[in-house]
């Protein structure tokens, strides 16, 4: 079953190489002979998937099977962080200089479906939501910008929001607000602490044998040597409140997400 | 005979290119008398010397010196940090460097090496080579884990598939012989191994369709004496374990780590690597003789005495590329004289190291592969395809990060990961020079953490551990005194009582202690202790009176 998968990919990259050949040709004799700029692939499922077999062969060593990192870096984040589709390009075609990343001699069309099925799992697509942004807002300062930042305003408990319509699908954020416990990213995992009676309440931002770096909920970072401390129990779930439909209703949620949705822009494009 | 004309060659050399007395700028002191092949097979006697990647051919690192102990680790301070320059990103420094009358020698990544004042971290002279830059394996692992020694000549192997010997005074290349054409995705990372007159080599590269080997190369010359496909060729024994000639030809097991020797014996323990590809396997059917291996070669003409499976039809990447521990050990009432090795697959092995007869074998983490060898020593698999999760991820149980063993406890100290990960296997395509580990994994983060274990060589059983938030690579160093140094992800280097696992001093170097095992020994009368972080090299005493 799962070689078969690969047999298909390799077909469907084949078949890829030989339907975009005409436009590819007519792409590189309409201009001046330079790197392409638009992936030729953009959007196109049957990329994707190729692009993903490409990937988990040549890049998923090294990046990990999901993309997220593992020796190099995670490539999830790619887009939201201000690449391109014409940076990865380039950067998968010459490598990174001075680190293990190396250059790729493989044909432009691989490379292209390669950043297609990056792209399609860094960047979600455009939020769909009954619900009034404007509303959303207002919900948002009111509930969640305490702990969340967007741009130059917010709290720093929970993950920046800033760019959180570009990089999570309508899914994800539903998930995230009706159940947050379902997945913690790490330097989010609530901590309590206990040095000498006191008791300290926060987020683990690094933590090794020895000892441990928190951000507390009145927003002070501090580290300790465990040894002074008397107890660390680290909270089961969220630090977020679970906001089911009796705190926040459909409605109300559609307005938040409509609003979420807004929250596109790469860091420095604006 | 033939080492005694040797000798005296290289004797007559060190006259010739002796220097004029004092100190020369960019040259190491003369008043080196060079390390001999006596030397080495002396291994940890000279106390102010550790000659050999693991100190001695035991590969137990396991040092004779005293003067730092349970009672007075806890006053250890460094003494300067050597910042290479050369990182190599998501790997480690691997380097163990060598010690010889003041001097360090030690190589970095890249290909960088140093000769260094061990008195105050300056460095004598710095090597590097000019590397292409279509590397291949050497480019994913641009790391290196040290120099071996003999006479004047350093040994050191390169990311292009290369053995140099370099003068020891000044960096110089005194002869470069190739290994196999990096092109076709071979590298070599290993610390060589001097035996004689000979420098053992091997070679990585089976995430890529490559063959392994073992070289001997003549120490005076680099004239290659013999060499040892690990994987055998058409009509010879172990090729029945393979479908066809091509898929053994590519077939990978990497010699990619520092093995160990019994002079007694004669015999080299080294190593082998996964069958490539690494985790696709439908076009190789067989047990795949002899990746994922121990190897008991004969050191003068570079053949099979014994050889044992661990991971038979390897499908995770469980290489074999570990050092191999000899050591005396009384099992069942019978003095035995043993081959330890805890594998990647998380089994601990002990074997007779003259037959190759197992004693004992049981796993030494959690898995979900196997939980017992059958009587024949073949590991009753209960998850082969790896694909419901949760067996040891690709990186293993343990990795080449070099175990350490102290004989009087009769322990084995070893950094252990427990993780969980899926495999999907995937078919892969065959483009010279393009990597072909024939699938993917998914590690489960959130499940993984690590431990220093340390097992009873009689029984394999764990007798006490000390755990760490994340899996690491770090090696281990024992000494005598009774005391374990280790490391961890998050950049502690650490002393632990080796009776007991009890933690006593810890500093934090700044970066992963990632691949590289400490080394020890005796400066001016102090006892040092060095480790490879980040790009740094640190050296730590207690307190001069």
């Amino acid at each position: 079953m799962i070689s078969d998968y690969g047999w298909r990919s390799r077909r469907l990259i084949r078949a890829l190489a030989g339907a975009r050949l005409l436009g590819l040709l007519l792409l590189t004799c309409a201009g001046p002979v330079r790197a392409q700029q638009v992936n030729p692939f953009e959007g196109d499922a049957a990329a994707v998937t190729a692009g993903a077999a490409l990937f988990a062969g040549r890049c998923a060593d090294c990046h990990g099977g999901d993309a997220k990192g593992s020796r190099g870096p995670d490539l999830t984040q790619r887009w939201a962080a201000g690449a391109t589709d014409e940076s990865t390009f380039a950067t998968i075609r010459s490598g990174v200089p001075g680190s293990i990343m190396p250059p790729s001699a493989a044909p432009d069309h691989e490379l292209w479906a390669i950043v297609a099925y990056l792209r399609s799992i860094s960047v979600a697509p455009k939020l769909v939501s009954s619900g009034n942004p404007a509303r959303g807002r207002e919900l948002f300062v009111a509930q969640c910008l305490q702990c969340h930042r967007v741009g130059a305003e917010g709290g720093a408990l929970g993950p920046d929001l800033t760019q959180i319509g570009l990089t999570r699908s309508r899914e994800a954020l539903v998930t995230a607000l009706r159940d947050p416990g379902a997945s913690v990213p790490a330097g989010f995992r609530g901590v309590e602490l206990e040095r000498r009676g006191e008791r300290i309440e926060g987020v683990v931002k690094a933590e090794d044998a020895f000892s441990i770096q928190v951000l507390t909920t009145d927003g002070r970072l501090l580290g300790f040597d465990k040894s002074a401390l008397t107890r660390i129990t680290p909270r089961a779930g969220s630090l977020m409140p679970v906001y089911s439909p009796d705190k926040l209703n459909d409605s109300a949620l559609e307005d938040l997400l409509a609003y979420l949705g807004t929250l596109r822009d790469p860091v420095g494009a604006k | 005979m033939r080492r005694g004309t040797l000798l005296a060659i290289v004797s007559v050399s060190v006259a010739a290119l002796s220097p004029a007395p004092g100190r020369a700028q960019g040259s190491v002191p003369a008043a080196s008398r060079g390390v001999t092949a006596a030397d080495i097979r002396a291994g940890l006697a000279d106390p102010t010397r550790w000659v050999t990647f693991s100190g001695d051919y035991t590969g137990q690192r396991h040092s004779p010196l005293t003067q730092i102990t349970p009672r007075n680790v806890g006053s250890l301070v460094s003494q300067w940090t050597f910042q290479t320059g050369s990182y190599a990103r998501g790997r480690g420094f691997e380097t163990t460097p060598l010690a010889v009358d003041g001097v360090l020698y030690v190589t970095g990544s890249n290909n960088y090496a140093w000769a260094i004042d061990a008195r105050t971290g300056r460095p004598f002279w710095e090597y590097r080579r000019n590397l292409p830059n279509n590397l291949t394996y050497g480019a994913l692992a641009p790391v290196n884990r040290g120099f071996a020694i003999l006479g004047d000549r350093l040994y050191m192997v390169t990311l292009d598939a290369h053995l140099l010997a370099l003068d020891r005074r000044t960096g110089g290349v005194v002869w470069d012989v190739q290994l196999a054409n990096y092109r076709e995705g071979y590298a070599a990372t290993l610390a060589p191994l001097i035996v004689d007159d000979q420098v053992i080599v091997g070679i990585g590269g089976g995430e890529y369709a490559t063959r392994g080997f073992l070289d001997s190369y003549d120490a005076a010359t680099g004239a290659r004496r013999w060499r040892l496909y690990t994987v055998p060729g058409p009509g010879e024994p172990g090729s029945e374990t393979w479908p066809n000639t091509k898929a053994a030809e590519r077939g990978g097991g990497g010699t990619w780590m520092t093995g160990s020797y019994d002079p007694k014996l004669g015999l080299l323990y080294w190593g082998t690597g996964n069958p490539n590809p690494d985790i696709y396997s439908a076009n190789r059917v067989g047990d795949n003789l002899y990746t994922a291996s121990l190897l008991a070669v004969d050191a003068k003409t570079g053949t099979i005495r014994w050889h044992y499976q661990f991971t038979p039809h390897d499908t995770h990447d469980w290489d074999a590329n570990h050092v191999p521990v000899l050591a005396e050990v009384t099992i069942g009432g019978k003095p035995r004289r043993v081959v330890m090795v805890a594998n990647r697959n998380s089994f601990f092995y002990v074997l007779d190291r003259v037959t190759g007869e197992l004693l004992i074998g049981k796993p030494f983490t959690s898995t979900t592969w196997a939980r017992e060898l059958d009587a024949k020593g073949r590991p009753i698999v209960l998850n082969a395809d790896g694909s419901q999760g949760c067996l040891p991820d690709q990186w293993g149980g343990t990795n080449f990060n070099p175990p350490a063993y102290n004989p009087k406890l009769h322990l084995f100290f070893v950094s252990a990961r427990e993780t969980c990960a899926r495999y999907l296997p995937q078919e892969p395509q065959y483009v010279p020079g393009e990597i072909t580990p024939g699938g993917v994994t998914w590690i489960d983060r959130d499940k993984q953490y690590g431990a220093l274990r340390a097992l009873d060589a009689r029984t394999g059983d764990l007798k006490w551990e000390f755990r760490f938030p994340q899996a690491n690579l770090a090696g281990v160093m024992s000494t005598a005194s009774g005391l374990v140094f280790s490391g961890d992800q998050e950049g502690n280097f650490i002393a632990f009582d080796a009776a007991s696992g009890r933690q006593l001093w810890h500093y934090q170097t700044g970066a992963s202690i990632w691949g590289a095992a400490p080394m020890t020994y005796m400066l001016d009368g102090r006892q040092q202790v060095l480790i490879a972080s980040g790009a740094a090299l640190i050296s730590f005493a207690l307190p001069a009176r």
